[in-house]
C-alpha cells in the first residue's frame, strides 16, 4: 500500500456533496467525489467509464487552512439562444488550504501519480471554474498509512495565515478520513461517485471520520524573554 | 570589579533623553567614575546596558571596575526623595564561578561579521540581521568567550533547524545616529538581545568575558553579559 498527498490550494475552491439544482453550495473541506473526480480526470478517463478502483481507495483530507465560505449570485445567458439560463447560487471556499491524500494499491497510487504530473484534462479545485494555486502534488508516499502521512505532512497554509498564528507554537488542524465499516463515531456523507455519468450520476454514502492532528507551525513567536536579575546571583550581598 | 544597577524614571525627560541617545548614556554612565579618565584607555573598561522590561521598567546596569557614583544619573533621570542605585561587589561572585554550573544568561550586543562581495574588495563590516544569524555569530563567539550554551533535548525542539539550543533573541534593533568624529558623521549600529542558558566550560575565559565585555559597540550599551540563577524546570 502506498499513499498518495495532493496540496489543494487556491483563491476558491467549491466542494459539493449534497448540493442540487439552483443552489450549488459547498462542504467545508474537499470531498471524496471531488478528488476522485480530479484523479480521474488526470488519468483522462471520460465521464461514463468504470470508477470503482478510484472508488475503493481511502480517502482522507487535511484542514491546513479554513478559507471563508463567500456566496456568488449568478446569472448567465445561453450563449446560442440567448435565454436567460436559470438564476443560481453558488458558494465558494476562499483562500482555503487542504491537504488531501489517497491510500491504495502501489500500482495504481503511482499511476495516479503520474496522472498528476501529467495530467490528460487539467485538474480544479472542484469547480471548473476554480484552478489550483500551487502545484497539487505532494508526492508518493511508500509503507505509511493515509493516517501517518496526513499527520506528519508539514502545514502548508499561507504564509500570512502562519504568521496571524504565530502566538501557537503547534497548530490543531482537522481532519477527516474515511471511517472504517461499522465506527460508530462516523458521520454519513453521500459521497461516494458511483458514476460521473452526465446522464446518469450515482453516490453511495461515504462514512466519515473526524479527528484533529497538531502541527509545528515555523511562524512562532519565540517564547517570550524570561525576567532576569543578576543581583540575584551574588547571593545577597 | 563592581556590578551596579540604576533604576531609569522613564517619566522624566532626562531618562528619555539618554534612553534615546547610546552617545548620551555613554557620557552619563563614564561620567560616574571621578578616578577613570577619558584619555586613559589602556585599563579594564566599563560596560553598561539597558534593560527594559516595560515602559516603566527599565534598568541600567553597569559592570566597572571602579566603583560608580551615579549622583548625577539620580539628578536628571531618577528619584529625587529616594536617590537609588545599587552597587554590589562583583568580585565574590565571579571567583565563585566554576566549571559544569549552569546559569541563565542574558547579553544585549553587536553581532556583526567582515565580508567581501566580490574578489578583490576590501572586506566591509557587516552586520547580522536575522536572529539565525545573530545566534550564530553566538555560538561562534562561545568556546573562546568560555561558556557554552546548553543544547534543548530532541523532544522540546519545534521546528527541524533552528531550535537546538535555549537560546531566544528579542529586542532587535537597527539604530543610527551621528556623531562628529565618524567619516561620514553616521553611525548605525545593529544590537540584538539573547537570553539563554549556558554551561560554564572556560571560568577564567568566562569571567574575562563577564568583565570585558563580548563583541563590538561596547560604549553603546553592548557586549555585557550578566548571569543569573537558572531555573530548574525551564
Amino acid at each position: 500500500m502506498s499513499v498518495l498527498a495532493l496540496l489543494l490550494a487556491g483563491p476558491l475552491q467549491a466542494w459539493g456533496a449534497s448540493a442540487r439544482f439552483a443552489r450549488r453550495t459547498t462542504e467545508h473541506a474537499p470531498t471524496k467525489s471531488g478528488v476522485l473526480g480530479l484523479l480521474a480526470a488526470a488519468q483522462g478517463r471520460e465521464r461514463t467509464d468504470d470508477l470503482s478502483d478510484l472508488a475503493a481507495l481511502r480517502f482522507g483530507v487535511r484542514i491546513d487552512q479554513r478559507g471563508t465560505r463567500i456566496r456568488d449570485y449568478q446569472t448567465a445567458k445561453h450563449l446560442d439562444t440567448g435565454r436567460s439560463m436559470p438564476v443560481s447560487e453558488r458558494f465558494y471556499l476562499a483562500d482555503a488550504v487542504f491537504v488531501a491524500a489517497v491510500e491504495g494499491d502501489d500500482t495504481l497510487v503511482n499511476d495516479l501519480h503520474r496522472a498528476v504530473r501529467n495530467p490528460v484534462y487539467l485538474p480544479y479545485l472542484g469547480r471548473r471554474s476554480c484552478p489550483p494555486a500551487r502545484p497539487l502534488d505532494l508526492g508518493i508516499h511508500d509503507g505509511r498509512t493515509l493516517e501517518q502521512v496526513l499527520k506528519e505532512e508539514k502545514w502548508h497554509a499561507a504564509g500570512w495565515y502562519q504568521r496571524r498564528l504565530r502566538d501557537q507554537p503547534e497548530v490543531t488542524l482537522g481532519l477527516l478520513i474515511d471511517a472504517f465499516p461499522g465506527d460508530p463515531g462516523a458521520d454519513s456523507l453521500r459521497d461516494l461517485p458511483l458514476s460521473f455519468d452526465p446522464l446518469h450520476r450515482r453516490y453511495a454514502l461515504r462514512g466519515v471520520r473526524s479527528d484533529t492532528v497538531s502541527v509545528p507551525n515555523p511562524c512562532a513567536r519565540r517564547t517570550t524573554p524570561p525576567d532576569h536579575d543578576p543581583i540575584s546571583a551574588l547571593g545577597g550581598e | 570589579m563592581y556590578l551596579t544597577r540604576f533604576r531609569l524614571n522613564t517619566a522624566r525627560s532626562g531618562a528619555r533623553k539618554l534612553l534615546a541617545s547610546p552617545q548620551a548614556m555613554h557620557a552619563a554612565v563614564m561620567s560616574s567614575f571621578p578616578t577613570l579618565l577619558p584619555s586613559d584607555t589602556s585599563g579594564p573598561r566599563v560596560l553598561w546596558r539597558v534593560d527594559r522590561t516595560s515602559r516603566a521598567e527599565v534598568f541600567l546596569y553597569i559592570v566597572s571596575p571602579p566603583e560608580p557614583d551615579l549622583t548625577h544619573l539620580v539628578e536628571q533621570a531618577g528619584w529625587s526623595t529616594q536617590p537609588e542605585w545599587q552597587t554590589h561587589d562583583y568580585a565574590p561572585f565571579l571567583s565563585r564561578l566554576a566549571r559544569g554550573d549552569v546559569w541563565a544568561f542574558r547579553l544585549t550586543a553587536n553581532p556583526v561579521h567582515s565580508i567581501r562581495r566580490k574578489p578583490g574588495e576590501p572586506t566591509k563590516l557587516t552586520a547580522h540581521v536575522t536572529p539565525r544569524h545573530q545566534m550564530g555569530w553566538l555560538l561562534s563567539r562561545q568556546d573562546a568567550a568560555g561558556f557554552r550554551v546548553v543544547e534543548k533535548p530532541v523532544e522540546q525542539r519545534r521546528l527541524p533547524q533552528g531550535d537546538e539550543y535555549e537560546l531566544v533573541v528579542h529586542n532587535r534593533q537597527n539604530r543610527a545616529f551621528t556623531k562628529k568624529t565618524s567619516k561620514d558623521g553616521l553611525v548605525s549600529l545593529v544590537t540584538a538581545t539573547f537570553d539563554g542558558r549556558l554551561e560554564v566550560t572556560d571560568p577564567d575565559a568566562l569571567r574575562r568575558t563577564l568583565t570585558t565585555g563580548l563583541g563590538r559597540a561596547k560604549a553603546y550599551g553592548c557586549g555585557l553579559m550578566t548571569l543569573a540563577p537558572a531555573d530548574s524546570d525551564r
